[in-house]
């Protein structure tokens, strides 16, 4: 449910969700919440930065969780996804065409071969790290996957802001990551309580390699 | 200047000349802006050529990172880096590195650390050795350049990025920079491409050993991105250097040779071309040349001929341009002094007559005989030849020559010449004859003068002397054995022999003669002439009425001459022209004299033939009359019948215009000559003197009184007064008088006078009135 929770707060921050998961941590040692705000050094709002909270001294109990990266107009969907260990990602196709995904990521290393549709087996990714998945037949698609062993972490949006709610108080490392990140920024570790935490990042990126994709030609191939 | 001395030399050497000058010249020129186009070309071409290459280069490097790229994208390959292994890793690299060419590969980490290089020197994790090709990769996502590597060899690198998607690491390949290298650009780009490390070590070159070896040696680190000149193993080169990486240039040459075969190739071709064009001017000049002087030669030739006067060969010269005009200008003036000469020598060396050789050519003729052998010279004079020519007029005295002279011409002996001497004397020159012979010869001629020769159906007979003079015994030239031979004729012709030989006759007249005409001249002007009158008696009164001037010669040494001893010879030479004159003067003179006295006498002077053909008688007469006064009726002028004859219708005017004046005119010695009766009557004359010979013999021949008598009536009957002259004896004038001859004159009346005389025995005459 945590990574379900994890992924709608990234993508649908959908009030209900929102509400189960304050409320199942909540419950359990009162609720804490963080908000990130990440900047470039030039006061640019950054998106999709990861903000991972893990907490020291106690690891979370595996979830069997279940993530979908799309490949929509030879695009995946979302560019950066952040589950937990143990997590399955399916990679349905809905595109004309068909796609090859791979990863050759250490920390996890597959490769679907070209298919249409659904993808025959979810990818469980068992390993902690990042993960890059592209393409082998359109190289400008890139997917960014950051497999963590927490249930609290979020990614910023549009605005550079990320949240995370029902955090139990108690002592944790605050990780910040890009998938462009020129310099790694290091961990913070923290004490949370029952108030809102807001903290402020500052991160440099790389511009992201911009490889031309070639618009449809006439049959939308 | 021998060069220069034919015309055909000097046309020919001025052409070629001139030609072989000009030719030089656009060769000079050629090979000058030849060289300096093969090298404006050449340095063309090598800038060209160096941008050609530099585009190259890029394009090579675009096309070995496309090439690298496109190598990375392999997802196999991608799949095997990502593996880590680095055997597996450096296999790949092989492999893959082995499909477009690479010799060198390596992996570096995003991070600069080279991760697999298949060179064996690599040591894994150190540092990559490129680091500005690396940053300028990581800021362009790809790059590439030159260096040189561990092994010492300088390689063309790429720099790619591969992508899993996301840049993963770098792959580094290497393209070796060597002589198929060298030769592959070289060919692209058409120049010779050496690669040259910072040390001076060739790296790669298209040049062969040699040139590669002496390129090594030449100090370039001068040359730069401008064009300069070199020369290698001998052949010139132009050549640039290029940047090539941080420690390596290329040095481009361009071979001159290449721009100067194909000028060379047009300056041989120009050459032959020349050669070939002034050996065709020559042979064309000297032919041109030998067109104009060879007829010019030719021309020469015959003008040297003319000159020496040889008229015999035609000037040759066929050719339509000016020298066949002045060819033909040569020929006719060839022909036309052919002509002359031949006619001057016709005029010369013949008588225009009788077509016979005159005495100029017989003269030479006989100067041309061998002057020790024998020759005689034979004069032939006509008788009676005057009095024919005389009667019957000269056309026909000449046409009787003219046939003389052919019969004559018939009788000449092979070795001999006939001629003309003059008048009616023709001679024969006769080589080596003996005295015998001679007489023979001139024993044919006059048998064949004998037979009567035939004018116009009128026979006339023609009879002749001969004098014959002997070589060397009467003389060595012409004029001595002439003259002897004329005199001997003349002695034959008195004596009537036939004729004569000059030995028998001797040496002829005195030569006084010959001295005569510059003694008359003399006497001229020393005034020995002087006139004597001889009275005109009328006989029915009594009276003197007149009186005939007579000349006579009152010669220092000779005496008193009478006008018989020289007028004729006067005549013969022309002398008369300067005596008359003077005897009219004088005449005239003497009659103003006299008639200022009181004497009223006629006085007459006798012109010669000459003197009345004399155009300016008439105007000398006109002068005298006026200049003393004197009535035109005071001077009566006589002329012989003979005289007359000589130019009849001449004559007739010059009497007409004389008579117009009002001067007396008397037909002088009528009777002796052959004038007509109808000629006589058209004649404006006065007086008809009877020829004296009628009247000497008048008592003795009654045939001769009959002339008389009846001349006497026919004067009358023409209205004439008629005077007989030479009367010699009483009885003779008492006749004349009974027969009406109104005038007398002769020894018996008074012998000739001089004036004083005269006047004095005017005065006695009057004083006896009555003889």
């Amino acid at each position: 449910m945590a990574d379900r929770a994890g992924h709608q707060s990234r993508r649908l921050t959908s009030p209900p969700v929102l509400l189960a998961l304050l409320l199942a941590w909540a419950g359990a040692a009162g609720a804490a919440s963080l908000t990130a705000a990440v900047r470039t050094s030039a006061g640019a709002p950054v998106k999709d930065a990861a903000i991972i909270l893990e907490p020291t001294g106690r690891t979370p109990p595996p979830v069997r969780a279940r993530a979908t990266i799309e490949q929509r107009d030879r695009e995946f969907i979302p560019y950066l996804s952040i589950v937990r260990k143990g997590t399955s990602i399916e990679f349905p196709n809905h595109d004309p065409v068909k796609h090859h995904i791979y990863s050759f990521s250490p920390a996890k290393v597959f490769e679907i071969k070209l298919y249409a549709g659904k993808s025959v087996n979810p990818v469980v990714f068992d390993k902690t790290g990042e993960v890059v998945l592209g393409c082998n037949i359109h190289d400008w698609m890139a997917a960014h996957v950051l497999v963590v062993d927490t249930p609290w972490f979020a990614k910023t949006g549009a605005d550079g802001l990320a949240r995370i709610d029902g955090v139990p108080a108690g002592t944790y490392r605050l990780r910040l990551w890009h998938p462009r990140q020129k310099v790694a920024t290091p961990d913070r570790d923290l004490s949370l309580g029952a108030a809102v935490r807001r903290i402020e990042f500052t991160v440099d990126l790389t511009p992201r390699l911009i490889v031309p994709k070639p618009p449809l030609d006439a049959g939308g191939y | 200047m021998t060069l220069f001395r034919t015309l055909e030399r000097r046309i020919a050497v001025v052409f070629v000349g001139l030609l072989v000058f000009v030719v030089l010249l656009m060769l000079l020129i050629v090979a000058r802006s030849g060289e300096a186009i093969i090298l404006a070309e050449s340095q063309r071409q090598l800038e060209a050529g160096a941008r050609n290459f530099s585009n190259l280069i890029d394009r090579d490097q675009r096309q070995l990172e496309l090439a690298a790229s496109v190598l990375t994208g392999d997802f196999g390959f991608r799949e095997a880096i990502a593996t880590q292994d680095r055997a597996t890793v450096r296999s790949v690299l092989r492999n893959h590195g082995s499909r477009i060419g690479a010799r060198v590969m390596m992996v570096v980490s995003l991070d600069g650390k080279v991760i697999v290089d298949t060179q064996p020197l690599g040591e894994a994790a150190r540092a990559f050795p490129f680091g500005d090709l690396l940053r300028a990769a990581q800021q362009s996502g790809r790059s590439g350049g030159v260096a040189l590597m561990d092994d010492a060899l300088l390689y063309q690198i790429v720099i790619v990025p591969i992508m899993a998607p996301v840049r993963i690491a770098w792959v580094v390949m290497g393209f070796p920079v060597e002589d198929a290298w060298a030769l592959e650009f070289s060919r692209a780009s058409g120049l010779d491409v050496s690669v040259i490390t910072g040390d001076g070590a060739i790296q790669a070159s298209s040049l062969a050993p040699t040139l590669r070896s002496a390129l090594k040696i030449l100090q370039l680190t001068a040359l730069g991105e401008q064009p300069r000149q070199l020369v290698l193993e001998g052949r010139n080169y132009h050549a640039v250097a290029l940047p090539f990486g941080p420690q390596a240039r290329v040095v481009l040459l361009h071979s001159l040779e290449h721009s100067e075969a194909a000028f060379r190739e047009l300056e041989r071709i120009l050459e032959i071309i020349a050669g070939a064009g002034i050996a065709l001017f020559v042979v064309g000049s000297f032919g041109l040349a030998r067109r104009i002087a060879g007829p010019l030669n030719t021309l020469a030739r015959a003008a040297r001929r003319i000159e020496a006067g040889d008229y015999s060969q035609a000037v040759a010269v066929e050719a339509p341009d000016e020298i066949g005009q002045l060819a033909a200008g040569f020929e006719n003036m060839r022909t036309g002094i052919a002509a002359r000469e031949q006619k001057i020598i016709r005029l010369a060396y013949e008588d225009t007559l009788t077509g016979l050789p005159n005495r100029i050519r017989l003269t030479e003729y006989l100067a041309g005989l061998d002057p020790a052998a024998a020759a005689i010279v034979t004069v032939l004079g006509l008788d009676r030849f005057a009095p024919i020519n005389d009667a019957l007029g000269h056309p026909i005295g000449d046409r009787l020559l003219q046939q003389v002279g052919v019969r004559l011409a018939g009788l000449l002996p092979p070795r001999g010449m006939l001629a003309r001497l003059w008048g009616d004397e023709f001679a024969f020159v006769v080589e080596s004859p003996d005295q015998e012979w001679a007489r023979k010869f001139a024993a044919s001629v006059l048998a064949a003068l004998r037979e009567p020769i035939e004018l116009d159906g009128q026979r006339l007979d023609v009879s002749g002397s001969l004098g014959i003079a002997f070589r060397p015994a009467d003389g060595r030239d012409m004029d001595a054995l002439l003259r002897r031979a004329e005199l001997a004729m003349y002695s034959a012709k008195r004596r009537q022999c036939g004729y004569a030989l000059a030995g028998d006759v001797g040496d002829g007249p005195p030569p006084e003669q010959l001295s005569l005409i510059g003694e008359m001249r003399h006497a001229l002007e020393r005034r020995e002439f002087v006139l004597h009158y001889q009275p005109k008696l009328a006989l029915a009164s009594g009276r003197v009425v007149g009186a005939e001037a007579l000349v006579r010669w009152q010669h220092p040494e000779r005496g008193m001459m009478p006008p018989a001893r020289f007028i004729p010879f006067a005549e013969q030479t022309g002398f008369i022209r300067e005596i008359t004159p003077w005897l009219l003067e004088e005449v005239a003179a003497q009659a103003a004299a006299w008639r200022q006295r009181g004497m009223a006498v006629v006085l007459s002077a006798n012109l010669s033939a000459r003197d009345l053909l004399n155009p300016e008688l008439v105007g000398l007469m006109r002068k005298l009359l006026a200049a003393h006064e004197l009535p035109a009726a005071a001077l009566c002028l006589e002329i012989t019948e003979s005289a007359l004859m000589e130019d009849p219708a001449l004559a007739l005017s010059h009497l007409a215009e004389l008579a117009a004046i009002g001067l007396k005119l008397s037909i002088d010695d009528y009777g002796a000559g052959q004038a007509s009766l109808s000629y006589l009557k058209s004649l404006p004359v006065h007086e008809l003197k009877i020829d004296q010979s009628f009247i000497g013999s008048l008592a003795a021949s009654p045939k001769d009184a009959a002339i008389v008598r009846s001349t006497i009536a026919l004067g009358h009957a023409l209205g004439l007064t008629v005077v007989a002259e030479g009367i010699e004896v009483e009885a003779d004038l008492k006749w004349l008088a009974a027969a009406g001859c109104d005038i007398g004159q002769g020894y018996f009346i008074s012998r000739p006078m001089a004036a004083p005389a005269f006047a004095d025995w005017i005065s006695a005459h009057a004083a006896i009135p009555s003889i």
